[in-house]
Protein backbone atom coordinates (compact mmCIF):
# COMPACT_ATOMS: atom_id res chain seq x y z
CA UNK A 1 0.00 0.00 0.00
CA UNK A 2 3.12 2.37 1.09
CA UNK A 3 4.48 1.58 -2.21
CA UNK A 4 1.44 1.96 -4.15
CA UNK A 5 0.99 5.49 -2.64
CA UNK A 6 4.67 6.48 -3.26
CA UNK A 7 4.51 5.24 -6.83
CA UNK A 8 1.54 7.74 -7.27
CA UNK A 9 3.11 10.38 -5.59
CA UNK A 10 5.79 9.95 -8.01
CA UNK A 11 4.15 9.78 -10.69
CA UNK A 12 2.16 12.77 -10.23
CA UNK A 13 5.73 14.60 -9.52
CA UNK A 14 5.97 13.45 -13.23
CA UNK A 15 2.77 14.86 -14.61
CA UNK A 16 1.67 17.68 -12.54
CA UNK A 17 3.96 20.46 -14.54
CA UNK A 18 3.01 19.27 -17.49
CA UNK A 19 -0.45 19.59 -16.66
CA UNK A 20 -0.31 22.69 -15.53
CA UNK A 21 1.46 23.99 -18.32
CA UNK A 22 -1.62 22.57 -20.89
CA UNK A 23 -4.16 24.43 -18.31
CA UNK A 24 -2.24 27.86 -18.75
CA UNK A 25 -2.49 27.72 -22.25
CA UNK A 26 -6.58 27.90 -21.78
CA UNK A 27 -6.23 30.98 -19.22
CA UNK A 28 -8.06 33.97 -20.04
CA UNK A 29 -5.33 36.40 -18.67
CA UNK A 30 -1.70 36.31 -19.46
CA UNK A 31 -1.15 35.30 -15.31
CA UNK A 32 1.12 32.32 -14.79
CA UNK A 33 -0.53 31.53 -11.55
CA UNK A 34 -3.69 30.26 -9.46
CA UNK A 35 -6.43 31.57 -8.80
CA UNK A 36 -7.27 30.19 -11.90
CA UNK A 37 -9.65 33.49 -14.61
CA UNK A 38 -11.79 31.34 -16.58
CA UNK A 39 -11.21 29.84 -20.08
CA UNK A 40 -10.35 31.28 -23.43
CA UNK A 41 -8.76 29.98 -26.68
CA UNK A 42 -6.60 33.34 -26.79
CA UNK A 43 -3.24 32.23 -27.27
CA UNK A 44 -4.19 29.78 -29.86
CA UNK A 45 -5.91 31.94 -31.81
CA UNK A 46 -2.86 34.67 -31.06
CA UNK A 47 -0.49 31.17 -33.16
CA UNK A 48 -2.66 30.85 -35.82
CA UNK A 49 -1.41 34.52 -37.17
CA UNK A 50 2.36 34.19 -36.37
CA UNK A 51 3.89 33.31 -39.86
CA UNK A 52 7.43 32.76 -38.38
CA UNK A 53 6.12 29.93 -36.10
CA UNK A 54 4.22 28.12 -39.12
CA UNK A 55 7.88 28.36 -41.10
CA UNK A 56 9.49 27.22 -38.11
CA UNK A 57 6.74 24.01 -37.76
CA UNK A 58 6.86 23.21 -41.75
CA UNK A 59 10.77 23.40 -41.10
CA UNK A 60 11.02 21.08 -38.25
CA UNK A 61 8.58 18.26 -40.27
CA UNK A 62 10.89 18.35 -42.98
CA UNK A 63 13.36 17.67 -41.20
CA UNK A 64 12.04 15.10 -39.08
CA UNK A 65 11.11 13.45 -42.25
CA UNK A 66 13.86 13.53 -44.11
CA UNK A 67 15.84 12.23 -40.70
CA UNK A 68 12.97 9.45 -40.19
CA UNK A 69 13.89 7.98 -43.83
CA UNK A 70 17.60 8.20 -43.22
CA UNK A 71 16.93 6.33 -39.65
CA UNK A 72 14.57 4.17 -41.43
CA UNK A 73 16.98 2.84 -44.28
CA UNK A 74 20.44 2.65 -42.21
CA UNK A 75 19.05 1.23 -39.63
CA UNK A 76 16.51 -1.26 -41.37
CA UNK A 77 20.19 -2.41 -42.54
CA UNK A 78 21.45 -2.80 -39.70
CA UNK A 79 18.73 -4.37 -37.66
CA UNK A 80 19.15 -7.35 -40.32
CA UNK A 81 22.78 -7.25 -40.19
CA UNK A 82 22.16 -7.28 -36.69
CA UNK A 83 20.40 -10.81 -36.96
CA UNK A 84 23.59 -12.10 -38.98
CA UNK A 85 26.38 -11.32 -37.60
CA UNK A 86 27.48 -12.79 -33.65
CA UNK A 87 29.67 -12.11 -30.96
CA UNK A 88 32.39 -9.62 -31.37
CA UNK A 89 31.51 -8.21 -34.33
CA UNK A 90 28.00 -7.61 -33.09
CA UNK A 91 29.48 -6.05 -29.79
CA UNK A 92 31.72 -3.44 -32.02
CA UNK A 93 28.89 -2.12 -33.57
CA UNK A 94 26.81 -2.21 -30.81
CA UNK A 95 29.43 0.18 -29.45
CA UNK A 96 29.14 2.40 -32.88
CA UNK A 97 25.75 2.67 -32.90
CA UNK A 98 25.02 3.02 -29.76
CA UNK A 99 27.47 5.31 -28.06
CA UNK A 100 26.03 8.86 -29.10
CA UNK A 101 23.13 8.14 -26.92
CA UNK A 102 24.91 8.09 -23.63
CA UNK A 103 26.70 11.00 -24.05
CA UNK A 104 25.36 14.43 -23.43
CA UNK A 105 24.30 16.33 -26.63
CA UNK A 106 26.28 18.75 -26.39
CA UNK A 107 29.07 16.53 -26.96
CA UNK A 108 27.53 15.27 -30.08
CA UNK A 109 26.69 19.00 -31.33
CA UNK A 110 30.50 20.59 -30.71
CA UNK A 111 31.96 17.58 -32.13
CA UNK A 112 29.76 17.70 -35.48
CA UNK A 113 30.62 21.58 -35.51
CA UNK A 114 34.06 21.39 -35.75
CA UNK A 115 33.73 18.73 -38.56
CA UNK A 116 31.44 21.16 -40.20
CA UNK A 117 33.89 23.81 -40.24
CA UNK A 118 36.84 21.66 -41.03
CA UNK A 119 35.60 20.18 -43.76
CA UNK A 120 33.81 23.49 -45.01
CA UNK A 121 30.94 22.62 -45.45
CA UNK A 122 28.07 25.43 -44.63
CA UNK A 123 25.49 24.54 -41.62
CA UNK A 124 21.71 24.74 -43.25
CA UNK A 125 18.64 22.09 -43.14
CA UNK A 126 21.17 19.04 -44.53
CA UNK A 127 23.31 19.48 -41.42
CA UNK A 128 20.85 19.75 -39.13
CA UNK A 129 19.30 16.31 -40.68
CA UNK A 130 23.34 15.21 -40.45
CA UNK A 131 22.89 15.76 -36.62
CA UNK A 132 19.56 14.53 -35.66
CA UNK A 133 20.31 10.70 -37.61
CA UNK A 134 23.47 10.81 -35.49
CA UNK A 135 20.99 11.12 -32.22
CA UNK A 136 18.01 9.37 -33.76
CA UNK A 137 19.59 6.33 -34.91
CA UNK A 138 20.98 4.73 -32.09
CA UNK A 139 17.10 5.26 -30.26
CA UNK A 140 15.79 3.58 -33.54
CA UNK A 141 18.21 0.57 -33.23
CA UNK A 142 17.94 0.35 -29.34
CA UNK A 143 14.03 -0.30 -29.97
CA UNK A 144 14.53 -2.60 -33.04
CA UNK A 145 17.18 -4.71 -31.33
CA UNK A 146 14.38 -5.46 -28.21
CA UNK A 147 12.35 -6.73 -30.68
CA UNK A 148 14.22 -8.51 -32.99
CA UNK A 149 15.42 -10.74 -29.71
CA UNK A 150 11.98 -12.26 -30.89
CA UNK A 151 13.20 -12.70 -34.67
CA UNK A 152 12.64 -16.35 -36.41
CA UNK A 153 15.65 -17.40 -38.32
CA UNK A 154 14.09 -20.67 -39.14
CA UNK A 155 11.24 -18.87 -40.90
CA UNK A 156 14.70 -17.78 -43.41
CA UNK A 157 15.59 -21.23 -43.66
CA UNK A 158 12.36 -22.65 -44.31
CA UNK A 159 11.84 -20.69 -46.96
CA UNK A 160 15.64 -21.38 -48.18
CA UNK A 161 14.85 -24.86 -48.44
CA UNK A 162 12.01 -24.61 -50.59
CA UNK A 163 14.39 -23.25 -53.00
CA UNK A 164 13.84 -19.42 -52.83
CA UNK A 165 16.92 -17.81 -53.78
CA UNK A 166 18.38 -14.84 -50.84
CA UNK A 167 16.61 -12.08 -52.72
CA UNK A 168 13.10 -13.96 -52.34
CA UNK A 169 13.90 -14.82 -49.36
CA UNK A 170 14.96 -10.84 -48.69
CA UNK A 171 11.58 -9.60 -50.49
CA UNK A 172 8.97 -12.21 -49.14
CA UNK A 173 9.92 -13.24 -45.84
CA UNK A 174 12.27 -11.28 -43.58
CA UNK A 175 11.14 -7.49 -44.74
CA UNK A 176 7.36 -8.35 -44.54
CA UNK A 177 8.44 -9.55 -41.24
CA UNK A 178 10.33 -6.81 -39.32
CA UNK A 179 8.77 -3.91 -40.92
CA UNK A 180 5.78 -2.85 -38.59
CA UNK A 181 8.94 -2.88 -36.22
CA UNK A 182 11.10 -0.86 -38.15
CA UNK A 183 8.17 1.74 -38.99
CA UNK A 184 7.29 1.84 -35.49
CA UNK A 185 10.95 2.88 -34.46
CA UNK A 186 11.27 5.66 -37.45
CA UNK A 187 7.96 7.55 -36.13
CA UNK A 188 10.15 6.92 -32.76
CA UNK A 189 12.92 8.24 -35.04
CA UNK A 190 10.87 11.48 -36.11
CA UNK A 191 9.64 11.85 -32.86
CA UNK A 192 13.30 12.64 -31.22
CA UNK A 193 14.07 14.93 -34.45
CA UNK A 194 11.35 17.21 -34.44
CA UNK A 195 12.06 18.05 -30.72
CA UNK A 196 15.70 18.10 -31.02
CA UNK A 197 17.07 21.11 -29.82
CA UNK A 198 20.83 21.01 -27.62
CA UNK A 199 22.48 19.30 -31.05
CA UNK A 200 20.19 21.64 -33.27
CA UNK A 201 21.86 24.72 -31.81
CA UNK A 202 24.94 23.98 -32.93
CA UNK A 203 24.51 22.64 -36.62
CA UNK A 204 21.77 24.74 -37.59
CA UNK A 205 23.51 27.99 -38.50
CA UNK A 206 20.76 30.50 -39.64
CA UNK A 207 17.91 27.63 -40.07
CA UNK A 208 14.75 28.01 -37.16
CA UNK A 209 13.26 24.78 -35.79
CA UNK A 210 10.28 24.63 -34.13
CA UNK A 211 11.95 24.08 -30.55
CA UNK A 212 15.12 26.71 -31.70
CA UNK A 213 11.39 28.80 -32.45
CA UNK A 214 10.22 28.54 -28.79
CA UNK A 215 13.55 28.80 -27.36
CA UNK A 216 13.97 31.98 -28.98
CA UNK A 217 10.02 32.89 -27.45
CA UNK A 218 11.20 31.62 -24.09
CA UNK A 219 14.09 33.51 -23.49
CA UNK A 220 11.93 36.90 -24.19
CA UNK A 221 9.37 36.60 -21.83
CA UNK A 222 7.04 34.22 -19.90
CA UNK A 223 3.81 34.25 -21.64
CA UNK A 224 0.75 31.85 -22.11
CA UNK A 225 1.73 31.91 -25.95
CA UNK A 226 4.29 29.40 -25.31
CA UNK A 227 2.07 27.31 -22.98
CA UNK A 228 -0.40 26.98 -26.05
CA UNK A 229 2.33 26.06 -28.35
CA UNK A 230 3.96 23.56 -25.61
CA UNK A 231 0.75 22.13 -25.50
CA UNK A 232 0.33 21.63 -29.41
CA UNK A 233 3.68 20.40 -29.52
CA UNK A 234 2.97 18.02 -26.57
CA UNK A 235 -0.67 16.52 -28.39
CA UNK A 236 1.81 16.00 -31.37
CA UNK A 237 4.25 14.17 -29.76
CA UNK A 238 1.14 11.89 -28.08
CA UNK A 239 -0.46 11.23 -31.67
CA UNK A 240 2.92 10.21 -33.04
CA UNK A 241 3.80 7.80 -30.29
CA UNK A 242 0.34 6.62 -30.26
CA UNK A 243 0.78 6.20 -34.40
CA UNK A 244 3.97 4.14 -33.58
CA UNK A 245 2.22 2.34 -31.03
CA UNK A 246 -0.60 1.59 -33.86
CA UNK A 247 1.31 0.61 -36.25
CA UNK A 248 3.46 -1.75 -34.72
CA UNK A 249 0.18 -3.76 -33.55
CA UNK A 250 -1.78 -3.41 -36.29
CA UNK A 251 0.90 -4.47 -38.78
CA UNK A 252 1.91 -7.41 -37.10
CA UNK A 253 -1.74 -8.45 -36.83
CA UNK A 254 -2.48 -8.52 -40.49
CA UNK A 255 0.90 -9.56 -41.29
CA UNK A 256 0.32 -12.88 -39.20
CA UNK A 257 -3.56 -12.89 -40.64
CA UNK A 258 -2.03 -12.54 -44.60
CA UNK A 259 0.31 -15.73 -43.67
CA UNK A 260 -2.32 -17.80 -41.95
CA UNK A 261 -4.64 -17.09 -45.15
CA UNK A 262 -2.32 -18.19 -47.47
CA UNK B 1 26.66 -17.93 -55.93
CA UNK B 2 25.33 -17.71 -51.80
CA UNK B 3 26.82 -15.92 -49.23
CA UNK B 4 27.32 -16.54 -45.54
CA UNK B 5 25.51 -15.14 -43.05
CA UNK B 6 28.29 -13.34 -41.67
CA UNK B 7 29.15 -12.06 -44.92
CA UNK B 8 25.89 -10.64 -45.69
CA UNK B 9 25.32 -9.49 -41.90
CA UNK B 10 28.57 -7.62 -42.67
CA UNK B 11 27.47 -5.65 -46.00
CA UNK B 12 24.01 -5.09 -44.12
CA UNK B 13 25.96 -3.44 -41.48
CA UNK B 14 27.91 -1.32 -43.49
CA UNK B 15 26.01 1.92 -44.28
CA UNK B 16 25.17 2.28 -40.86
CA UNK B 17 28.61 1.33 -39.45
CA UNK B 18 30.19 4.27 -42.17
CA UNK B 19 27.65 6.30 -40.60
CA UNK B 20 28.43 6.53 -37.62
CA UNK B 21 32.06 6.68 -38.36
CA UNK B 22 31.79 9.82 -40.24
CA UNK B 23 29.69 11.88 -38.69
CA UNK B 24 30.18 10.26 -34.55
CA UNK B 25 33.97 8.79 -34.46
CA UNK B 26 35.38 11.35 -37.02
CA UNK B 27 34.24 14.58 -35.25
CA UNK B 28 34.95 12.81 -31.97
CA UNK B 29 38.93 13.06 -33.37
CA UNK B 30 38.51 16.27 -34.81
CA UNK B 31 37.40 17.87 -31.09
CA UNK B 32 40.29 15.82 -30.15
CA UNK B 33 42.48 17.48 -32.50
CA UNK B 34 41.07 20.96 -31.95
CA UNK B 35 41.82 20.84 -28.20
CA UNK B 36 45.82 21.15 -28.83
CA UNK B 37 45.32 24.02 -31.43
CA UNK B 38 45.35 27.49 -30.64
CA UNK B 39 43.40 30.03 -30.42
CA UNK B 40 44.49 33.61 -31.60
CA UNK B 41 42.62 36.98 -32.36
CA UNK B 42 39.74 34.88 -33.37
CA UNK B 43 41.53 32.58 -35.49
CA UNK B 44 41.90 28.53 -34.86
CA UNK B 45 45.78 27.84 -35.49
CA UNK B 46 46.70 24.43 -36.15
CA UNK B 47 49.52 23.37 -33.34
CA UNK B 48 50.13 20.59 -31.01
CA UNK B 49 50.17 22.62 -27.52
CA UNK B 50 49.04 21.52 -23.86
CA UNK B 51 48.07 24.88 -23.14
CA UNK B 52 43.93 24.39 -23.79
CA UNK B 53 43.96 22.07 -21.02
CA UNK B 54 46.94 24.15 -18.86
CA UNK B 55 44.61 26.80 -19.16
CA UNK B 56 41.09 25.20 -18.44
CA UNK B 57 42.74 23.19 -14.99
CA UNK B 58 44.16 26.62 -13.95
CA UNK B 59 41.23 28.69 -13.68
CA UNK B 60 39.26 29.29 -11.18
CA UNK B 61 36.10 30.14 -12.96
CA UNK B 62 36.23 26.33 -14.41
CA UNK B 63 36.43 24.52 -11.30
CA UNK B 64 33.50 26.66 -9.73
CA UNK B 65 31.50 25.51 -12.95
CA UNK B 66 32.93 21.79 -12.88
CA UNK B 67 32.43 21.43 -8.89
CA UNK B 68 28.79 22.91 -9.71
CA UNK B 69 28.00 20.65 -12.59
CA UNK B 70 29.70 17.58 -10.21
CA UNK B 71 27.24 18.60 -7.31
CA UNK B 72 23.98 19.22 -9.34
CA UNK B 73 25.41 15.50 -11.44
CA UNK B 74 25.38 13.72 -7.90
CA UNK B 75 22.22 14.90 -6.37
CA UNK B 76 20.15 14.80 -9.58
CA UNK B 77 21.54 11.30 -10.87
CA UNK B 78 20.97 10.28 -6.85
CA UNK B 79 17.36 11.38 -6.51
CA UNK B 80 16.33 10.19 -10.01
CA UNK B 81 17.69 6.89 -8.96
CA UNK B 82 15.52 6.63 -5.30
CA UNK B 83 12.59 7.99 -7.64
CA UNK B 84 13.03 5.53 -10.26
CA UNK B 85 13.18 2.38 -8.00
CA UNK B 86 10.05 2.14 -6.67
CA UNK B 87 8.51 2.73 -9.98
CA UNK B 88 10.50 -0.01 -11.30
CA UNK B 89 9.83 -2.27 -8.71
CA UNK B 90 6.31 -1.63 -9.11
CA UNK B 91 5.88 -2.09 -12.70
CA UNK B 92 8.31 -5.12 -12.59
CA UNK B 93 7.10 -7.44 -9.62
CA UNK B 94 3.64 -6.26 -8.13
CA UNK B 95 1.62 -4.96 -11.17
CA UNK B 96 3.06 -5.06 -14.95
CA UNK B 97 0.61 -2.04 -14.98
CA UNK B 98 0.14 -0.30 -18.83
CA UNK B 99 -1.56 2.94 -17.82
CA UNK B 100 2.09 3.72 -15.51
CA UNK B 101 4.28 2.22 -18.71
CA UNK B 102 2.52 4.94 -20.94
CA UNK B 103 2.76 7.97 -18.56
CA UNK B 104 6.18 7.44 -18.22
CA UNK B 105 6.85 6.90 -22.45
CA UNK B 106 4.96 10.05 -22.60
CA UNK B 107 6.74 12.15 -20.16
CA UNK B 108 9.61 10.88 -21.74
CA UNK B 109 8.48 11.90 -24.75
CA UNK B 110 7.02 15.30 -24.15
CA UNK B 111 9.24 17.98 -25.25
CA UNK B 112 12.39 18.84 -23.54
CA UNK B 113 11.92 22.84 -23.57
CA UNK B 114 8.49 22.75 -22.80
CA UNK B 115 9.15 20.87 -19.32
CA UNK B 116 12.21 22.84 -18.69
CA UNK B 117 10.00 25.91 -18.96
CA UNK B 118 7.32 24.18 -16.64
CA UNK B 119 9.66 24.54 -14.26
CA UNK B 120 10.46 28.40 -15.21
CA UNK B 121 6.67 29.35 -14.56
CA UNK B 122 5.99 26.69 -11.60
CA UNK B 123 9.06 28.46 -9.24
CA UNK B 124 8.79 31.66 -10.48
CA UNK B 125 8.34 34.65 -8.17
CA UNK B 126 4.68 35.04 -9.39
CA UNK B 127 4.98 31.08 -9.99
CA UNK B 128 2.78 28.91 -8.70
CA UNK B 129 4.66 27.26 -6.07
CA UNK B 130 5.40 30.69 -4.59
CA UNK B 131 1.63 31.80 -4.85
CA UNK B 132 0.69 28.49 -2.66
CA UNK B 133 2.92 28.88 -0.28
CA UNK B 134 1.92 32.41 0.03
CA UNK B 135 -1.98 31.73 0.43
CA UNK B 136 -0.91 28.89 2.67
CA UNK B 137 0.59 31.57 5.08
CA UNK B 138 4.04 29.18 5.05
CA UNK B 139 6.12 32.29 3.61
CA UNK B 140 5.26 36.33 4.22
CA UNK B 141 6.95 36.99 0.51
CA UNK B 142 7.86 35.12 -2.92
CA UNK B 143 11.01 32.87 -2.34
CA UNK B 144 12.99 34.56 -4.95
CA UNK B 145 15.81 31.80 -4.30
CA UNK B 146 12.98 29.50 -5.80
CA UNK B 147 14.28 30.39 -9.72
CA UNK B 148 17.97 30.74 -10.83
CA UNK B 149 19.63 28.47 -8.29
CA UNK B 150 21.40 24.90 -8.05
CA UNK B 151 17.85 23.28 -6.41
CA UNK B 152 15.73 25.05 -9.27
CA UNK B 153 18.46 23.44 -12.13
CA UNK B 154 18.27 20.05 -10.20
CA UNK B 155 14.74 19.93 -9.94
CA UNK B 156 14.11 20.20 -13.01
CA UNK B 157 16.79 18.28 -14.22
CA UNK B 158 15.51 15.22 -12.05
CA UNK B 159 11.97 15.50 -13.90
CA UNK B 160 13.91 15.41 -17.48
CA UNK B 161 15.75 12.41 -16.98
CA UNK B 162 13.05 10.53 -14.68
CA UNK B 163 11.31 8.61 -17.21
CA UNK B 164 14.55 7.58 -19.06
CA UNK B 165 15.61 6.40 -15.83
CA UNK B 166 12.59 4.51 -14.82
CA UNK B 167 12.77 2.75 -17.63
CA UNK B 168 16.25 1.78 -17.25
CA UNK B 169 15.72 0.49 -13.74
CA UNK B 170 12.54 -1.57 -14.95
CA UNK B 171 15.01 -3.11 -17.78
CA UNK B 172 17.78 -3.97 -15.54
CA UNK B 173 15.02 -5.43 -13.07
CA UNK B 174 13.52 -7.81 -15.55
CA UNK B 175 16.88 -10.24 -15.57
CA UNK B 176 16.29 -11.10 -11.97
CA UNK B 177 13.69 -13.95 -11.60
CA UNK B 178 10.32 -12.61 -9.75
CA UNK B 179 10.28 -15.95 -7.80
CA UNK B 180 13.23 -14.72 -6.14
CA UNK B 181 11.29 -11.63 -4.83
CA UNK B 182 8.07 -13.74 -4.42
CA UNK B 183 10.24 -16.05 -2.23
CA UNK B 184 11.79 -13.70 0.05
CA UNK B 185 7.89 -12.05 0.23
CA UNK B 186 6.52 -15.63 1.12
CA UNK B 187 9.08 -15.53 4.04
CA UNK B 188 7.99 -12.36 5.60
CA UNK B 189 10.39 -10.07 3.78
CA UNK B 190 8.78 -6.09 3.47
CA UNK B 191 9.18 -4.88 -0.01
CA UNK B 192 11.73 -2.38 1.57
CA UNK B 193 13.74 -5.76 2.79
CA UNK B 194 12.94 -7.50 -0.24
CA UNK B 195 14.40 -5.06 -2.51
CA UNK B 196 17.65 -4.12 -0.65
CA UNK B 197 18.53 -8.02 0.29
CA UNK B 198 17.06 -9.80 -2.94
CA UNK B 199 16.60 -7.23 -5.74
CA UNK B 200 19.43 -4.45 -5.07
CA UNK B 201 22.63 -7.01 -4.95
CA UNK B 202 21.04 -8.47 -8.24
CA UNK B 203 21.02 -5.49 -10.16
CA UNK B 204 23.45 -3.77 -8.60
CA UNK B 205 25.45 -3.17 -12.13
CA UNK B 206 22.48 -1.79 -13.62
CA UNK B 207 21.75 0.50 -11.27
CA UNK B 208 25.41 1.82 -11.29
CA UNK B 209 24.54 2.05 -15.03
CA UNK B 210 21.29 3.89 -14.97
CA UNK B 211 23.02 6.20 -12.00
CA UNK B 212 25.89 6.92 -14.36
CA UNK B 213 24.04 7.29 -17.78
CA UNK B 214 21.85 10.23 -15.73
CA UNK B 215 24.75 11.81 -14.21
CA UNK B 216 26.33 12.29 -17.57
CA UNK B 217 23.75 13.77 -19.20
CA UNK B 218 23.00 16.12 -16.40
CA UNK B 219 26.60 17.10 -15.60
CA UNK B 220 26.37 17.65 -19.42
CA UNK B 221 23.61 19.61 -19.90
CA UNK B 222 23.81 23.16 -20.78
CA UNK B 223 20.31 24.20 -21.39
CA UNK B 224 18.48 23.78 -18.16
CA UNK B 225 21.27 25.71 -16.43
CA UNK B 226 20.92 28.63 -18.76
CA UNK B 227 17.49 28.97 -18.40
CA UNK B 228 17.08 28.45 -14.46
CA UNK B 229 20.56 28.41 -13.26
CA UNK B 230 21.27 32.11 -12.96
CA UNK B 231 24.84 33.10 -11.82
CA UNK B 232 25.18 30.25 -8.74
CA UNK B 233 23.89 27.41 -11.17
CA UNK B 234 26.59 27.75 -14.37
CA UNK B 235 27.48 24.41 -15.30
CA UNK B 236 30.85 23.10 -16.76
CA UNK B 237 28.33 22.16 -19.91
CA UNK B 238 26.99 25.84 -19.98
CA UNK B 239 30.78 27.53 -19.99
CA UNK B 240 31.88 24.74 -23.00
CA UNK B 241 28.92 25.91 -25.15
CA UNK B 242 29.33 29.17 -24.55
CA UNK B 243 32.87 28.85 -26.04
CA UNK B 244 31.37 27.68 -29.06
CA UNK B 245 28.60 29.86 -29.38
CA UNK B 246 29.87 33.15 -27.92
CA UNK B 247 33.30 33.73 -26.96
CA UNK B 248 34.69 31.73 -30.51
CA UNK B 249 37.44 29.83 -28.77
CA UNK B 250 36.91 26.30 -29.95
CA UNK B 251 40.30 24.83 -28.98
CA UNK B 252 39.59 25.99 -25.55
CA UNK B 253 35.87 24.42 -25.63
CA UNK B 254 37.12 21.23 -27.01
CA UNK B 255 39.79 20.51 -24.33
CA UNK B 256 37.12 21.85 -21.66
CA UNK B 257 34.48 18.88 -23.32
CA UNK B 258 37.57 16.03 -22.83
CA UNK B 259 38.40 17.11 -19.30
CA UNK B 260 34.74 16.58 -18.14
CA UNK B 261 34.66 13.53 -19.96
CA UNK B 262 37.84 12.32 -18.13
CA UNK B 263 36.23 13.62 -14.71
CA UNK B 264 33.50 11.31 -15.74
CA UNK B 265 35.32 8.47 -16.16
CA UNK B 266 37.56 8.65 -13.52
CA UNK B 267 33.90 8.83 -11.27
CA UNK B 268 32.33 5.87 -13.07
CA UNK B 269 35.31 4.21 -11.53
CA UNK B 270 35.02 5.58 -7.99
CA UNK B 271 31.83 4.59 -7.99
CA UNK B 272 32.39 0.81 -9.38
CA UNK B 273 34.95 0.86 -6.59
CA UNK B 274 32.98 2.04 -3.59
CA UNK B 275 30.61 -0.53 -5.04
CA UNK B 276 32.80 -3.37 -3.95
CA UNK B 277 33.89 -1.59 -1.04
CA UNK B 278 30.12 -1.06 0.52
CA UNK B 279 29.28 -4.76 -0.48
CA UNK B 280 26.54 -3.51 -3.00
CA UNK B 281 28.27 -4.98 -6.22
CA UNK B 282 29.46 -8.61 -7.03
CA UNK B 283 32.43 -10.03 -5.52
CA UNK B 284 31.30 -9.05 -1.96
CA UNK B 285 27.73 -10.41 -2.26
CA UNK B 286 28.78 -13.43 -0.83
CA UNK B 287 29.74 -12.31 2.76
CA UNK B 288 26.23 -10.47 2.61
CA UNK B 289 24.32 -13.74 1.65
CA UNK B 290 26.74 -15.50 4.41
CA UNK B 291 25.73 -13.25 6.64
CA UNK B 292 21.68 -12.65 5.92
Amino acid sequence: MILRITVWLILGFLVAPIAIIVLFSFHATPALSFPFQGFSLRWYAELLGNAALGAAVVKSLVIATATAMTCLVLGGAAALAWLRVGGRTRLALEVLWLTPIALPGLFVGVSLLVLFAQAGLQLSTFTIVIGHVVIALPVLILTMRARLSLFDPSLEEAARDLGANQFQVFRRVTIPLIMPTLVAAAILAFAVSFDEFIVTVFVAGTETTLPMYVWSMMRRTVTPLINAVSTLALVFSIAVLFAAWAIGHLKRKTAIAARTQQ
Amino acid sequence: MRLSNQTTGRLLAAPAAFYMSLFFVAPTAVLLVYSFWRAASYQIIPDFVFSNYLNALASALFWRVTGNAITIGLITAAATLILAIPVAYYLTYVRKSQAILYLVLITWFSSYLVRVYAWRTLLGTSGVLNTVLLQLGLVDAPVEALLFSRFAVAITLIHVYLPLCILLVASSLRDIKPELVEASRDLGTSQLGAFFRVVAPNAANGLIGAFMLTFILVAGDYVTPQMLGGPSGQTTGLLIADQFRKTGNWPLGAAQAFIMFALSILLYGAITLAGRWSGLLPGARRRQGAGA
